[in-house]
């Protein structure tokens, strides 16, 4: 057991560091204000990542075969603290080389393999993910959208729910139900959608998290070749499963609100804040919540670096994340005062950004039940 | 970045675990807890099998499993203060028993002050290493888990210096912290075992989403809290890091403490019941240099007022 960080993953920090100052606008804090969803930063993400490409670091932890650099798990963690408390500027393009790209890997045939990951690794594709339904969210093995096999193709009717990322995305992961005798998880599949193929129409919901983040997608009579497939057919849990198994702290969420709280305790000093023992006994809380957050994500890691399997500490992990995100958000709101009602204020923009944490990725109900079940070995009813 | 045991803390651990199995544990805490007493046996045990300098034999990082450990089986020892408190002094015998206090105008209980050789006296501005006589504390009755003591006059000592002080703050609060996680790890363990025997409504109570989600909330706390004190013991107590493990693991201390009682039920009131031997003792530990307040406190100081 040892907590340093090895001296090649210290130096590639600040190589990143130095990188970041050199290549991001300098409106980049206002940019990041609005958001990884929105319309600035879906465009923005593409020259970004073009730059990280070149440089060799956007997918340094996929397989030289696919064109990386077989980098270690914390070379890649590294990347996205980076990343994340800057305020991500590979926009969603962070899902693309998490877990799409290695689940193309895993499961894709050569063709999809020659198509997609190029595309990924030049940092010029988006994505978005289509698993919630407007009938299965928590409850997503109860998902209803078809895909049926017709002439060679799949004729694909349904709608999406939630979806982030989708107005400027290329492709949807999408999950359907291609038996349609079958119930749960079984007969489930995943195809991996074109989203300019007609009949797929994008509306976007209005919300009180911000402008271009909640979509619904609606797919009607939707025509896909069947090399669109991904995995076996049927076998579609698996695949997301498999893909998803360490995503649910693929971003370094605690390294965003690190920043944050720094930036609070500025406010604070200035603001002469710090003698009212109610905000330092906050912000003391809240800074303990980042760096217990931290430590747990890290243990994740640790276990993705020894390839072991995939155990409740994810959960544990991504629990803890949500607490602090939440703790900040309302921590900003109590430094900033009335100024935070204002819209797209600093204190609101953070705000609005935590707000959905407990939600995102699994509620944080399922997460737990995950903990009660797999890592204290609670009994069913 | 590690975060599985080494050969050589594995052995360790194994070793700490043998001892403590044997000279240990909740019925040997509650047989001194009515007395009282003082665990000298399990000192001279962990003495003789080496374990009194691990801080500076192998490592800091060592020394906090082991404090763990001992938390975890309710040892009645200031072992925990000597391994990592007494051990960051240089050059200074240290005979345990030993107790650590805070300076007050009017003196408070201290945990094992009752049976100790000598006494770390932090103020603000010193820390004092004293020797103990005859009628300079006196025992006092407590419920919290530890045998108590409190200073019956004035005493004084060797002068270490602020810098010191400072620096053994920085222990106290890693030590708070690796206690807390030993202790708060075994009263969970205790309650996790009773709910899945506990029967009620024809099922065992754990089974309950109701108390399901409340234990795993306790469990990502006291992991939480064990990865932070774990990496500040390696890191060698730097004053920002073991800020917020102490932060972190006291606030826990408190929700696993009203939840392990809560999901007892009555039972666990009780002296026959186990989970007092630790519950109690968390409330104990929430007490010490300037508690919860405190440690949150001196986070903010080390990351933001030192500019």
């Amino acid at each position: 057991m040892e907590f340093d960080w090895s001296p090649e993953d210290k130096s590639h920090r600040a190589e990143i560091k130095h990188f970041l100052k050199e290549v991001l606008p300098d409106n980049w804090d206002e940019m990041s204000s609005h958001g990884p969803g929105s319309d600035i930063q879906a465009h923005y993400s593409r020259e970004f990542c073009g730059k990280m490409a070149e440089k060799g670091w956007l997918t340094q932890h996929w397989p030289t075969e696919y064109g990386g650099r077989n980098a270690a798990p914390w070379r890649h963690a590294v990347v996205g603290e980076e990343m994340w408390a800057i305020g991500e500027p590979r926009g969603s393009q962070y899902m693309n080389v998490n877990w799409i790209g290695p689940a193309v890997m895993k499961y894709g045939s050569e063709k999809q393999k020659a198509l997609h990951l190029p595309l990924i690794s030049s940092g010029n594709v988006l994505w978005c993910q289509g698993f919630s339904e407007p009938e299965a969210g928590s409850d997503l093995a109860a998902l209803r959208t078809r895909a049926e096999k017709v002439d060679g193709h799949y004729i694909i009717n349904g709608s999406k729910i939630w979806t982030s990322y989708c107005r400027y995305a290329n492709y949807c992961f999408l999950l359907v139900r291609t038996d349609a005798s079958s119930k749960r998880h079984n007969g489930i599949s995943v195809l991996l959608v074109p989203m300019d193929t007609p009949g797929i129409v994008v509306r976007e919901i209005p919300s009180v998290v911000g402008d271009r983040y909640f979509h619904e997608v609606f797919f009607t009579d939707v025509k896909v070749p069947v090399d669109v497939l991904l995995g076996k057919e049927n076998e579609g849990w698996e695949v997301v499963n498999t893909a998803l198994q360490f995503e649910r702290i693929g971003a370094a969420r605690y390294a965003r609100a690190t920043v944050t709280l720094d930036k609070l305790a500025d406010v604070a000093r200035e603001r002469g804040m710090m003698d009212d023992p109610m905000i330092v006994d906050k912000l003391g809380e809240a800074r303990a919540l980042c760096e217990a957050a931290r430590v747990l994500v890290y243990k994740v890691i640790d276990l993705r670096a020894k390839d072991s399997p995939p155990t409740a500490d994810t959960q544990v992990a991504r629990v803890l994340s949500t607490q602090c995100d939440n703790a900040i958000g309302r921590l900003a709101l109590d430094i900033f005062g009335p100024e935070s009602l204002e819209y797209a204020s600093y204190a609101d923009a953070n705000f609005r950004l935590a707000m959905t944490a407990g939600v995102a990725v699994g509620a944080t109900e399922v997460q737990l039940n995950l903990i009660a079940s797999r890592f204290l070995n609670l009994p069913k009813e | 970045m590690d975060f599985e045991l080494n050969e050589d803390q594995q052995a360790i651990l194994e070793a700490v675990q043998r001892l403590l199995e044997q000279y240990a544990g909740p019925a040997r805490a509650i047989t001194l807890f009515n007395e009282q007493g003082y665990d000298h046996e399990l000192d001279q045990a962990l003495f003789e099998a080496g374990f009194m300098g691990i801080c500076h034999d192998v490592g800091s990082l060592e020394a906090a499993l082991v404090v763990e450990a001992i938390a975890g089986h309710a040892g009645v020892s200031s072992a925990t203060t000597e391994l990592l408190i007494a051990a960051s002094i240089n050059n200074k015998t240290i005979n345990g028993p030993i107790a650590v206090a805070v300076q007050t105008d009017k003196p408070v209980p201290v945990r094992y002050l009752a049976h100790a050789k000598q006494l770390l006296l932090l103020s603000n501005a010193d820390a004092k290493l004293i020797t103990l006589k005859s009628g300079d504390v006196e025992a006092i009755k407590s419920n919290f888990g530890y045998p108590m003591g409190r200073l019956a006059r004035a005493v004084g000592g060797e002068s270490l210096g602020k810098d010191v002080a400072e620096k053994l703050k920085c222990w106290w609060r890693l030590s708070l912290a690796i206690e807390a996680v030993g202790t708060m790890d075994a009263a969970l363990k205790h309650t996790v075992d009773y709910v899945k025997q506990r029967r009620q409504f024809g099922r065992a109570i754990g089974s309950f989403q109701a108390i399901q989600h409340r234990l795993s909330i306790c469990a990502i706390q006291v992991e939480g809290s064990r990865w932070l004190a774990r990496e500040a013991a390696y890191h060698n107590a730097q004053p920002e890091a073991v800020a917020n493990a102490a932060a972190f693991a006291l606030s826990a201390a408190d929700l696993i403490f009203t939840e392990t009682h809560q999901m007892s039920g009555a039972i666990g009131f009780t002296r026959e019941f186990n989970l007092h031997v630790w519950s109690m003792r968390l409330q104990a530990l929430r007490q010490e240099l300037g508690g919860l307040s405190g440690h949150r406190k001196a986070v903010v100081d080390a990351r933001w007022m030192k500019k």
